[in-house]
């Protein structure tokens, strides 16, 4: 810039050059906290990725070996495996001489456990909506005395920490007999999922004009007409928002489910995947394919569904 | 908060319609009975009850006694060493937890604010820590933090850092940050995409307004951008707190408490009173305690943050 002479140039210069030169290192600068942001979200999961393919002799390898040399199925052929041929200790090295019986026999666990989690993370689901969408609805769309303070009470049983309700759930749980069995999972799980719901909805439902229902009921529609073929239609984005969050609330759960189940007959994937990490003898790589199953189904619905989950999440923020 | 806001908004709306609506309250309550039912009978109930218990020596090794002992139990637990160990780790664990996700989350949003190529994809990814279960987080650093295979002295090793592999969560003095830095790992993504929301909300004028009145680049940061985040800030710190200080599911997996009590925090101490000292009348007792203590820091985090707004 210094190299121009008459003023005239030089200020033609400076709004030519600077926003080049100031363009790069923005872009620079972009990438570089882009590259770091990415670094930070991805690293770990990448990792154990990458574990979950190394064999027992790679995975104890220094320093580690950050893509695997030889990647193996042999930690997942394991979770699907049947029972005749699984791993047991006196098969051990004839059928796995590479891991050498590091695999434990609870792996075929994982299958029933996720069969278990979709049970249950599909009953809280079905149950939310049945439950959650009249009552965000008669919040939303409904005049009556105590609408803001059942908002509130809704709300408010959030406050309450999940381990403060864990001894009286465990006392009347055993009380009916349903320990180890997945309703105890469906009804407490309802409990902790539906206030959200019913708040996510009943935001949505409040953007939604009260014309509409007017207009449906001059046609001589029921409330409950109304409501189905009016206001859902139009709330389906929400719906879906809910849905999700139900899922993988139920799906994530793991202390109540630790507390109130038992055996496979009702344990669900975390509950499953953590008894791996408490064996010392386990090998990480196998752990870290338990992981990787426990992991999947949730992420690729977040991926899949990225747009309706950030609009659920940032609901309650635009307006507060 | 917001649900505060929400409800004030809309009873106010609600107001001009009510005349059209004479039968429905009726309507309304049927609506909502379902959702009450299930607060009522699983969250109400319970913890009424256990209020109840906790004033009752209730043990189930010695299942056929339970004598009435009043306030006994708050007095006991409150006497033992132990428990302010667990309230300075939850202390600790929660105001380190709060700090960083708070600071990792502005400089993500303030990255994502940014228009470039790639930005929605980079928005997309962030869910993923979020979306992923609790229990295989802690998996995924434990074995990141594994003291002869890990990545963490992999990489430390190999950077030149350190000259030979360290036991990190086996060292009482990093334990509770190594168990934090998971848990942040998981909650920076929800407070990013709040405080991005918030920071998206910032009338353009402001900028303009400060840019006309001589304010260069870092002093719009200073005093336009920071202050109208207050509203996003609120919300992540009451939500990350609020999270923090019930943490169970790391301690679980990670340390179990340990080592040297390193890591005991408030839950683990209501975990390990009631299933496996199997003392439901203390534990009940300490879980009040936690559950009062998360209600006052709801309430004075919203107070203090609230009055400055």
């Amino acid at each position: 810039m210094s190299v121009a002479v008459a003023s005239g140039t030089r200020r033609t210069e400076r709004y030519r050059v600077r926003p080049r030169a100031a363009g790069i290192a923005r872009a620079l600068g972009l990438f570089v906290a882009s590259a770091l942001t990415l670094v930070y979200l991805l690293g770990p999961v990448c990792w154990m990725v990458s574990s979950s393919f190394q064999n027992e002799a790679e995975i104890t390898s220094v320093p580690p070996h950050w893509i695997p040399d030889h990647p193996t199925l042999r930690n997942f052929e394991a979770i699907v495996e049947r029972p005749s041929r699984a791993v047991t200790y006196e098969t051990r090295s004839k059928i796995d001489p590479v891991s050498g019986g590091y695999i434990p026999s609870t792996a075929r666990n994982l299958l029933p456990a996720m069969g278990n989690s979709l049970i249950v993370a599909g009953a809280v689901v079905l149950l939310n909506l049945l439950a959650g969408v009249p009552a965000a609805y008669a919040l939303a769309k409904i005049h009556f005395r105590g609408r803001a303070s059942s908002i509130y009470f809704i709300l408010s049983t959030r406050v309450v920490p999940d381990i403060a309700l864990v001894v009286p759930f465990f006392l009347f749980i055993r009380k009916l007999g349903l320990l180890d069995n997945l309703i105890s999972l469906i009804v407490t799980y309802l409990a902790i999922t539906v206030p959200f719901t019913v708040f996510i909805l009943v935001n949505y439902f409040e953007a939604l004009p009260d014309e509409l229902d007017k207009a449906a009921r001059v046609d001589g529609c029921s409330r409950l007409q109304a409501l189905l073929h009016v206001y859902l239609p139009l709330a389906v984005p929400s719906l879906v928002a809910v849905t999700l969050f139900a899922f993988l609330a139920s799906w994530n759960e793991f202390l109540l489910a630790l507390m109130f189940t038992q055996t496979i007959a009702s344990q669900t994937v975390p509950i499953v995947v953590a008894s791996f990490a408490s064996d010392f003898t386990i090998s990480f790589s196998f752990i870290n394919a338990a992981g990787v199953i426990a992991v999947i189904p949730p992420v690729i619905l977040a991926l899949v569904f990225e747009r309706y989950i950030v609009s659920g999440l940032t609901a309650g923020a635009v307006k507060g | 908060m917001t649900e505060a806001r929400l409800a004030n908004s809309s009873v106010v709306r609600r107001r001009s319609s009510v005349l059209w609506l004479p039968y429905e309250p009726r309507t309304a309550w049927l609506l909502l009975a379902p959702v009450m039912t299930v607060l009522a009978g699983v969250t109400v109930f319970p913890i009424l009850y256990s209020l109840y218990v906790s004033f009752f020596s209730l043990k189930l090794t010695r299942p056929l006694r339970v004598p009435f002992v009043g306030l006994d139990n708050y007095v006991d637990v409150v006497q033992q060493d132990i428990f302010w160990v667990a309230v300075s780790r939850t202390v600790v664990f929660t105001v380190v937890s709060v700090i960083a996700v708070a600071v990792i989350a502005l400089l993500i949003a303030l990255l994502l604010d940014q228009t470039f190529r790639g930005r929605r994809l980079l928005g997309a990814l962030l869910l993923v820590p979020w979306a992923i279960p609790s229990v295989a987080n802690g998996l995924m650093w434990k074995w990141i933090y594994d003291s002869h295979y890990g990545a963490l002295n992999g990489v430390l090793l190999q950077a030149g850092v350190i000259r030979h592999y360290l036991a990190w969560l086996g060292d009482p003095a990093k334990t509770l940050l190594l168990i934090a830095n998971a848990f942040v790992w998981k909650e920076v993504p929800l407070a990013a995409i709040l405080i991005l929301v918030t920071m998206k909300s910032i009338p353009e004028d402001l900028y303009k307004a400060a840019t006309v009145d001589g304010a260069n680049r870092p002093q719009r940061f200073l005093h336009v951008t920071l202050p109208s985040l207050r509203p996003g800030f609120m919300l992540v710190v009451v939500y990350v707190a609020m999270v923090a200080i019930r943490q169970f599911d790391l301690i679980f997996i990670l340390t179990e408490g340990g080592p040297a009590d390193a890591s005991h925090v408030m839950s683990w101490q209501i975990y390990v009173e009631t299933f496996r000292n199997l003392s439901f009348g203390t534990g009940a007792a300490l879980s009040y305690i936690l559950a009062i203590a998360t209600f006052a820091l709801a309430y004075f985090i919203i107070r203090a943050l609230g009055q400055r707004l």
